[in-house]
């Protein structure tokens, strides 16, 4: 049994008897009790989406599936395709991807999930560093209302351009580590 | 789909009075104006008794004012499907006893199971309000419900005589007068800008008595007994007891004694300005009409900061400003000293921004009562139109039974 908190996009988990992927995960302060988690979801048996909340500290059964370790190689309109190191080829669709779009990158190391022997997602690495794209300077003074500002990271599909907030002395060219569980910037690399 | 006629609150007091204070408004609404039969199960009776009097904190089940009233010691039990209402609420996400939630299961007809969740007014909430949530192994589905500030959340909680009853309190000026002399405070306290303050430990309540003590106009301070009492103890010279005053410079403090709900509201209705704090008496002060500052309920990673920024984008917007003469309402908002002073104050009160002298930020918001409280008016009436959470909650629980 696994905590939502700890539950990532690409798991697999059981809700009343019936096996779900999450797709997406929205973390948000909550009340007291720490954080609500809205999942999307995908009913592995019906297809059928769903979109849940729940709280931080509900558990669930994680079905633990093969995995195993490839990279993503490119894009076979409309199934995204990875490669393993026997260069065995595996097609995901666009759906199942959920956030893990938001960090594609040509090359970019992950693990496909397999479910009845079929490539069904990808889980990625908690933590990834990308590099800032765009992202508007830093205006002198404006710190009391605006600690945080948007930053554009570098993606392999124009169309999914992904926005993180990073802290107002992040520049664009920097590198930043991105916690992949809540999207949220980690820290800035700088050489 | 047949009528819901029982409905269960678990309540957990964690904030001293603000979870009761508000499940208890809440079920005697429901009572009183939807004509449900209400359990209310609470864990801490004696927080109970001080906001209801008629609470007897010894006995483990009585009827209170309509409500069933039931002392939920743990976790323990067993439960039958009989046992469950047709509603069943866990406020603030507390952990339902698991003997209750297997027996909810085994009804026939599965009750309504609802998460009441915190009040805040960042925007993820209209994303989340009454979204299902699936028991992970049960055949029960929850449904977060939130309450809010707009038309997608569920309302705030509000009595339908509220209004009336305030409207006649505040125009009638012996019946305050009665009220604030019950309290004890003499003429000279009445006169001054009356100020409650009601807040956690952590407020600058220091700083704030300074600035009043060095203000251009006499401030009188009520303070319940009990609340910020190292820093009402040092100003007193005495023991932060329930009629002890003193006056030092403009500033006089008066301790309260700690007053039931009712009375609380009329003390928010007779004040100039009240600071608040958590939920529940958050939602009167709005209520109440009149300016008011916020102290929110500390939470990790200060994530009390972005609700109260939320807060304050919403309630410190332009449309509530007020016209001033022969301005149009745009016009007048743009300059917003109203805004900015509640602002200001409201982020020093919560260490959100450092602040080293209190006096301008207080001269600031003093200086604009009257623009305030037409703010308060127009944010009265923006929220009418969302209803109350009750008969929302019962509105939802009817649609997906």
């Amino acid at each position: 049994m696994k905590p939502a908190k700890e539950i990532r996009v690409g798991n697999i988990i059981m809700v009343d008897a019936k096996p779900f992927i999450v797709l997406r995960s929205d973390v948000n302060g909550s009340s007291r009790t720490g954080f609500t988690y809205k999942w999307k979801m995908k009913n592995l048996l019906t297809n059928a989406p769903l979109e849940n909340v729940f709280r931080g500290d509900d558990k669930f059964d994680v079905v633990v599936l093969d995995k195993k370790p490839v990279t993503y190689s490119y894009f076979a309109d409309p199934l995204y395709v990875f490669m393993d190191e026997e260069y065995n080829q595996y097609e995901i669709e666009e759906e199942n991807l959920g956030d893990a779009l938001n960090y594609l990158k040509d090359g970019m190391a992950c693990e496909a999930v397999f479910y009845d022997g079929k490539a069904i997602s990808v889980e990625l690495p908690t933590t990834i560093v990308r590099q800032i794209v765009y992202s508007e300077p830093a205006v002198k003074g404006n710190t009391s209302g605006n600690v945080l500002k948007e930053a554009k990271i570098e993606n392999a599909i124009e169309s999914k351009q992904h926005t993180v907030q990073v802290p107002l002395f992040v520049s664009q060219d920097d590198s930043i580590e991105i916690d992949t569980r809540t999207n949220e910037y980690k820290r800035v690399i700088r050489n | 789909m047949s009528q819901p006629v029982t409905l269960a609150l678990f309540c957990k007091v964690v904030d001293n009075y603000g979870d009761i204070g508000i499940c208890w408004r809440l079920a005697r609404q429901l009572v009183h104006e939807h004509g449900i039969a209400v359990t209310l199960w609470v864990d801490d009776m004696h927080s109970f008794a001080r906001i209801c009097p008629r609470v007897d904190p010894h006995v483990a089940a009585q009827q209170v004012e309509g409500v069933a009233v039931y002392h939920w010691r743990d976790q323990e039990g067993t439960y039958f499907a009989e046992d469950v209402a047709d509603i069943v609420i866990e406020f603030f996400a507390v952990d339902i006893p698991p003997g209750y939630v297997t027996a909810m299961a085994q009804r026939p007809v599965k009750p309504v199971w609802l998460n009441l969740e915190g009040l805040t007014a960042e925007e993820w909430v209209e994303g989340c309000h009454t979204l299902p949530s699936m028991h992970p192994r049960l055949p029960l589905t929850k449904h977060f419900f939130f309450p809010g500030f707009k038309g997608k959340t569920g309302g705030l909680p509000r009595e339908a005589g509220l209004f009336g009853e305030r409207d006649r309190f505040q125009q009638d000026p012996a019946a305050v007068a009665a009220f604030l002399g019950a309290l004890g405070l003499d003429a000279a306290e009445q006169a001054a800008c009356k100020v409650s303050l009601f807040c956690y430990p952590h407020a600058p309540v220091a700083s704030l008595f300074d600035a009043w003590q060095r203000g251009g106009a006499p401030v009188a301070c009520l303070v319940p007994e009990g609340v910020a009492k190292d820093e009402v103890r040092a100003f007193l010279g005495a023991e932060p007891v329930a009629g002890a005053v003193r006056t030092q410079g403009m500033l006089t403090v008066r301790v309260l004694p700690f007053v039931p709900q009712p009375d609380y509201d009329r003390l928010l209705w007779a004040c100039d300005v009240n600071i608040v704090r958590g939920e529940d008496s958050f939602v009167r002060a709005q209520w109440a009409g009149r300016p008011f500052a916020w102290h929110i309920y500390p939470q990790d990673e200060n994530l009390h900061h972005k609700k109260l920024r939320a807060f304050i984008a919403r309630y410190c917007a332009p449309q509530y400003g007020a016209a001033l003469d022969g301005a149009s309402p745009d016009n007048a908002a743009a300059g917003r000293p109203d805004a900015n002073a509640l602002e200001r104050l409201m982020l020093a009160l919560n260490g959100v921004v450092e602040e080293t002298d209190w006096l301008p930020l207080w001269q600031a918001l003093s200086g604009s009562l009257e623009p305030l409280a037409c703010r308060s008016a127009n944010w009265q009436k923006a929220l009418l139109e969302n209803g109350d959470l009750a008969s929302n909650l019962l509105t939802f629980a009817r649609s997906v039974r």
